[in-house]
């Protein structure tokens, strides 16, 4: 597992900027190397007002209108003391927002206590959420998973099983049946959320594949945009594995095995490998099957109560044939 | 489980072919092997997970062997780091 303990002020500028397409300015043109360490975000008016204790001063410290306000009512020398009581921490960095400006000597005092000022036109709410948001996805846990990552009819499967087992072969079969490779053999796995768990690709691999007896082939190039995608949640684990007469396969319910990655619990379908069977079909029919439950129907259990309603119902009977007679052959 | 610190010696660093030889050097035996450089852990019988690595001359990396055969896999693979890949140092 891999956490990032922290980002420089200066590298989630320039992100905020050119991925997160925020404008944000900066106002003191200073070294920004100071380094944020968490994803929450504090609006600093108790601080500015006097009270410092519980002061969380590690966080990115948000000026919105109620802190300019409060500052701008106050007269000169009161607002400097009031702006000293946070400058005097080791603040990451003071962001304004909703276009507010700070006076001229404030801005002074953070330079020279070498804290970087920026400013955005953005309404607070909204700059925060979008922030948070990106911090949340920076200091998220992550790990590398081996398999391959396919979306299947918008589900996010996951084939994962022995080296050799035909992994990356089913992934490009799926590809082949109009289906979209997210990453093969190196997934890199991100918490988002207690239960979410988004995968993607890796910056140098890409949509390369190997494929055993082939080497590497592109599947970009080969099959198109339509073919790809750069990232996805994974929803569904397909363990692959050898047939084996020991071990107790499903027959009734599709899924009874879960996954854990990052201390999120995935639902897993355990296939076993025997000759002739189309592993792409049924990771198909696994997606479908996990679609259908999505929207509230369980074949499993609409199955067993139609069962239980013969038994109950109609106690003389064992199945009969579907029809009546065959009259005509309308099909 | 064994676990060992390897250092590339090679000028090269893990390029194509190299990545190919661990792939088949832990492809012969039996147990899991893996490979890691700070936040990836991959599959050493994956040539594209050993790539990912991107290991420059100097680079260490963490072998990690588990099974029955981990003694002998793990000599093996110490040998390929240790020659340079056969490849100039």
């Amino acid at each position: 597992m891999f956490q990032k303990e922290s980002i420089t002020v200066d590298f989630m500028i320039r992100k905020l900027r050119d991925r997160v397409e925020v404008a944000v300015e900066s106002v003191n043109a200073i070294d920004a190397d100071r380094e944020v360490t968490e994803s929450n975000l504090h609006r600093p008016g108790l601080a500015l007002a006097g009270y410092v204790d519980l002061f969380t001063f590690q966080r990115v410290q948000i000026l919105g209108n109620t802190e300019h306000r409060y500052l701008r009512h106050l007269d000169p020398a009161d607002q400097e003391q009031a702006f000293r009581n946070i400058t005097q921490f080791d603040l990451p960095c003071i962001i304004g927002t909703d276009g507010n400006e700070l006076p001229g000597r404030l801005v002074d005092l953070a330079t020279n206590a070498g804290i970087p000022v920026y400013r955005t036109e953005l309404p607070t709410v909204e700059f925060m959420a979008s922030l948070r948001a990106f911090l949340e996805d920076q200091f998220a846990p992550q790990c590398s998973v081996h398999g391959s990552l396919v979306d299947v009819y918008g589900i996010g499967l996951l084939l994962i099983g022995k080296p050799g087992i035909g992994k990356s072969e089913v992934a490009l079969d799926l590809v082949e049946r109009g289906h979209r490779l997210v990453a093969d053999d190196v997934i890199i796995a991100t918490k988002r959320d207690e239960q979410i768990l988004m995968g993607s690709g890796t910056d140098l691999v890409q949509h390369f594949m190997e494929v055993r007896g082939l080497g590497l082939v592109d599947i970009r190039s080969m099959f198109g945009i339509r073919a790809i995608r750069f990232q996805k949640r994974i929803e569904v684990v397909v363990n692959m594995q050898l047939w084996d007469p020991d071990k107790e396969y499903t027959r009734i319910h599709m899924v009874e095995d879960t996954h854990e990655i990052l201390g999120v619990d995935l639902p897993m379908v355990q296939v076993p490998i025997t000759p002739g069977k189309n592993i792409t079909v049924i990771c198909e029919v696994i997606a479908m099957n996990y679609l259908l439950k999505h929207y509230g129907y369980d074949p499993a259990e609409v199955f067993g109560e139609r069962l239980r309603a013969r038994i109950r119902d109609n106690p003389e009977g064992a199945s009969r044939r579907r029809v009546e007679y065959f009259e005509q052959d309308f099909e | 489980m064994i676990e060992r610190e390897l250092t590339v010696r090679n000028k090269a660093g893990i390029h194509t072919r190299p990545a190919s030889m661990i792939v088949r050097t832990a492809s012969k035996y039996e147990s899991e092997v893996f490979l890691r450089r700070d936040r990836y852990e991959i599959n050493a019988k994956s040539v594209i997970g050993v790539m990912t690595l991107a290991a420059e001359k100097g680079a260490t990396l963490t072998l990690v062997v588990e099974g029955d055969d981990e003694d002998d896999a793990a000599d093996a693979l110490e040998d390929l780091f240790e020659n340079g890949f056969g490849e100039e140092i």
